[in-house]
C-alpha cells in the first residue's frame, strides 16, 4: 500500500452549464464524490440532472468530462421530451463540439429502478458497463433521480425495518463511492423533503450543515431519509422555491403607480460540502435550461 | 530479590507477606517502629528484618527507578513525560483549552458530529498544523490521513495550508525583530507533500491498512499524527456476524492505541453520529459506540 501523492490528485469537476452556478460550486459537481440535491417536487432537481448529463459530454477544456452518463430514474415517467428540448438548445450553443448528425441524447443511458434491491443489482452490473464504455465514450457521470422514492414506501416504521433501511443506505453509498473512486465518476443523487411539524427543539431542531432550517414554499422542511443518509453523501445542495410579492413601479398614463406582483423566487443553497463555503444564489428555469441569476 | 529469599525465619516471612510486603522495594521507605507495629513483632526484630533487607538490596544492582515489573514507570516519571510532550494545536484557542493544550500525542482522540459540522475540516487542519515547525511551537512532523468517505478535497487542503503559512509569517512579524533571517521557507506544496494520504473503500482495506501502519511508521519516523476520517463508515453496513464486527472494531482500536504509544504520535478518529432510541426520546450518540 502506498500513499497517494496529493499534488497529483486534482479533483475534476463537471460544469453545470451556467457560469454563475459554476462559480458558486467552485467549478461544478466534483468527481470521486457523491453530491446530493435536496428539494421539494417542482423545484428543478430533474432539470439540473438532465442539464448535467448533457454538459458532461463537453470536452474537458470546456469544463465537461468528455463522457457519457448513466441516468437511473425511479419516478416515472422519464422526461424524454424535456431532455430532447434541452438537447436542441445544448447543441445549438455548443455546435462546434458536435458533428452534424450527432445526437447528445445517444450518450445518456437511461435505466429505471424499482426498489432498493433492484438498485443494488444494477450497481453490480455497472462495473462491466463502465469498463466496456471505455472503448467508445467512457461513462463518468451517474445520476440517481431520486433516491428517496426507493425507500419511502418499502419500509415499515418499526425499529428493525428502520435499521435494515439504514444499513442499506450505507451499503449503497459505499458501493457508489467505490465505483466513483475506481472510475473517477461524479455521482449526483436527488432527494425529497419532508415537512417538519412541531417545535424546533430536540431532534426536530437538529441542524445539519450551514442552514438552521430549510424553507421552501413557506414551509419548514428537512431532507428525507434522515440522519443516516446525510452521513452517506459528501455534499448537499438545497433548492428552494418561494412566491414573493414584489412591488413593481409601473409607468401608467395617469402617472406612476406600483403594482404588487407575485414572483417566483428560486434559490440554490450549499448546505454542506467539504470544499465550499456557505453560499447561495438565485436561479431561474427557462426553456434552455437552469441558469443562475446575478442580482 | 524477593522476600522469601531473605534469610529470616519462616514466621517473620509469613507475617511480612500477609501484611502486604512482597518485595524489597516496599521495605525501603518504612521505619522500624512502623514495621514493628504492622507485623506485631518487637522493634528489635523489625530493625533486624530491615537491616537484612537493605543488606540484600545493596548487594545487587538495583534499577534507578525501582521498577517492580519490567517496563513499568513510576507515576512521577509519567507526569514528567506527559508535561514535556507537545500538543497539536487545532487553530482554535477555545478548543485547545478544552483539550488541555491541543491534541495530545500518545493518545487517541475521537471527534464526532453531525454531517456538515466540520469534522473533515478539523481533520485537515490538524494534518496541516502538525507540520508547524518547532520554532513556531509546533511539532514539525508529518501526518497520515486515512480517508474512508472520499470527503478530502485537495483544493481545500491547499487553502488551509496557505492560511497556515500566512499565520506563521504574521507571527514572525510580530514577535521576531530579525524577521529577515527567519523568513518562512515553507510553501503550501511542501505541506501537502508531507501528508500521506490513503483512500480506502471497504472495511477489509481499512483493517489491512491499520495492520500495515506498523511497518509504514517504522520507515517514516517523522509521522506525528494519524487522522482517520470516519473510522466507522464502512462498519455501518449489514454485517452477517455482529460479534465479528465487535471483535474487529475493538481489535482496530487497540492497534491504534498501541501505535500511538509506541511511536509517540497522536491518533485522531473522526466519527459519525446516530440517533439512539432511549425510552421515549431520541438522542444523538456516536456511531457504533
Amino acid at each position: 500500500m502506498t500513499p497517494q501523492s496529493l499534488l497529483q490528485l486534482t479533483s475534476q469537476k463537471c460544469t453545470t452549464g451556467c457560469p454563475i452556478l459554476d462559480r458558486l460550486l467552485y467549478g461544478g459537481i466534483p468527481c470521486d464524490s457523491i453530491t446530493e440535491i435536496v428539494a421539494e417536487s417542482g423545484s428543478g432537481k430533474t432539470q439540473i440532472c438532465l442539464q448535467l448529463s448533457l454538459h458532461a459530454q463537453l470536452p474537458v477544456s470546456h469544463g465537461g468530462l468528455a463522457a457519457s452518463s448513466l441516468y437511473l430514474h425511479t419516478e416515472f415517467p422519464f422526461p424524454f421530451r424535456r431532455l430532447h428540448q434541452l438537447c436542441l438548445s445544448f447543441r445549438s450553443s455548443n455546435a462546434h463540439h458536435f458533428p452534424v448528425n450527432d445526437n447528445p441524447c445517444d450518450r445518456i443511458f437511461v435505466q429505471s429502478v424499482h426498489s432498493a434491491d433492484h438498485l443494488l443489482e444494477i450497481m453490480s452490473k455497472t462495473d462491466p458497463f463502465i469498463e466496456n464504455s471505455k472503448n467508445q465514450v467512457p461513462a463518468r457521470l451517474i445520476v440517481i433521480d431520486s433516491i428517496a422514492a426507493l425507500f419511502r414506501s418499502d419500509f415499515d416504521n418499526t425499529p428493525v425495518e428502520l435499521k435494515r433501511r439504514s444499513s442499506l443506505f450505507f451499503k449503497i453509498s459505499s458501493k457508489l463511492k467505490a465505483l466513483a473512486k475506481r472510475f473517477n465518476l461524479a455521482v449526483l443523487v436527488t432527494n425529497q423533503v419532508v415537512d417538519l411539524v412541531g417545535p424546533n427543539e430536540g431532534i426536530n431542531g437538529l441542524r445539519i450543515g450551514n442552514l438552521g432550517c430549510l424553507h421552501t414554499s413557506g414551509r419548514r422542511v428537512c431532507p428525507a431519509l434522515g440522519l443516516a443518509w446525510a452521513n452517506c453523501v459528501n455534499s448537499r445542495l438545497f433548492l428552494s422555491r418561494n412566491e414573493e410579492v414584489i412591488r413593481e413601479e409601473n409607468e401608467k398614463p395617469n402617472g406612476q403607480s406600483c403594482d404588487f406582483v407575485k414572483k417566483k423566487m428560486r434559490k440554490l443553497y450549499v448546505v454542506f460540502a467539504p470544499h465550499l463555503p456557505e453560499s447561495s444564489c438565485e436561479f431561474e428555469i427557462t426553456r434552455e435550461g437552469l441558469f443562475g441569476v446575478e442580482r | 530479590m524477593e522476600i522469601w529469599r531473605l534469610p529470616i525465619s519462616a514466621s517473620q516471612r509469613g507475617k511480612l507477606i500477609s501484611a502486604g510486603y512482597t518485595s524489597l522495594s516496599s521495605l525501603s521507605s518504612i521505619s522500624s517502629s512502623d514495621l514493628a507495629r504492622e507485623l506485631n513483632v518487637s522493634e528489635s526484630e523489625a530493625m533486624n528484618i530491615l537491616k537484612v533487607a537493605s543488606h540484600s538490596r545493596g548487594s545487587e544492582t538495583s534499577n534507578a527507578s525501582c521498577s517492580i515489573v519490567e517496563g513499568a514507570q513510576s507515576a512521577w516519571d509519567m507526569l514528567h513525560d506527559e508535561e514535556s510532550l507537545m500538543h497539536i494545536t487545532t487553530s482554535s484557542a477555545d478548543l485547545d483549552n478544552i483539550l488541555g493544550g491541543g491534541i495530545h500525542c500518545k493518545e487517541v482522540t475521537e471527534i464526532g458530529g453531525v454531517p456538515g459540522i466540520g469534522k473533515t475540516q478539523l481533520g485537515i487542519q490538524i494534518a496541516v498544523n502538525v507540520q508547524i515547525p518547532n520554532d513556531f511551537g509546533g511539532l514539525g512532523g508529518n501526518s497520515i490521513y486515512i480517508d474512508t468517505e472520499g470527503s478530502f478535497m485537495v483544493e481545500r487542503a491547499f487553502q488551509i495550508a496557505e492560511a497556515c503559512i500566512e499565520d506563521m509569517s504574521e507571527y514572525n512579524r510580530f514577535l521576531r525583530k530579525d524577521f529577515q533571517e527567519c523568513k518562512i521557507k515553507m510553501q503550501p506544496q511542501d505541506i501537502l507533500e508531507n501528508i500521506f494520504y490513503f483512500r480506502i473503500c471497504s472495511y477489509t482495506e481499512q483493517i489491512a491498512l491499520i495492520n500495515y501502519l506498523d511497518k509504514f511508521l517504522s520507515e517514516h519516523k517523522d509521522v506525528k499524527v494519524i487522522v482517520v476520517d470516519s473510522v466507522t463508515f464502512h462498519f455501518r453496513q449489514d454485517f452477517d456476524d455482529m460479534a465479528l464486527r465487535t471483535r474487529v472494531l475493538s481489535g482496530m482500536a487497540l492497534k491504534l492505541m498501541n501505535l500511538a504509544k509506541r511511536f509517540s504520535l497522536a491518533v485522531v478518529l473522526l466519527n459519525q453520529v446516530t440517533t439512539k432510541h432511549t425510552e421515549a426520546s431520541f438522542q444523538l450518540a456516536l456511531a457504533l459506540v
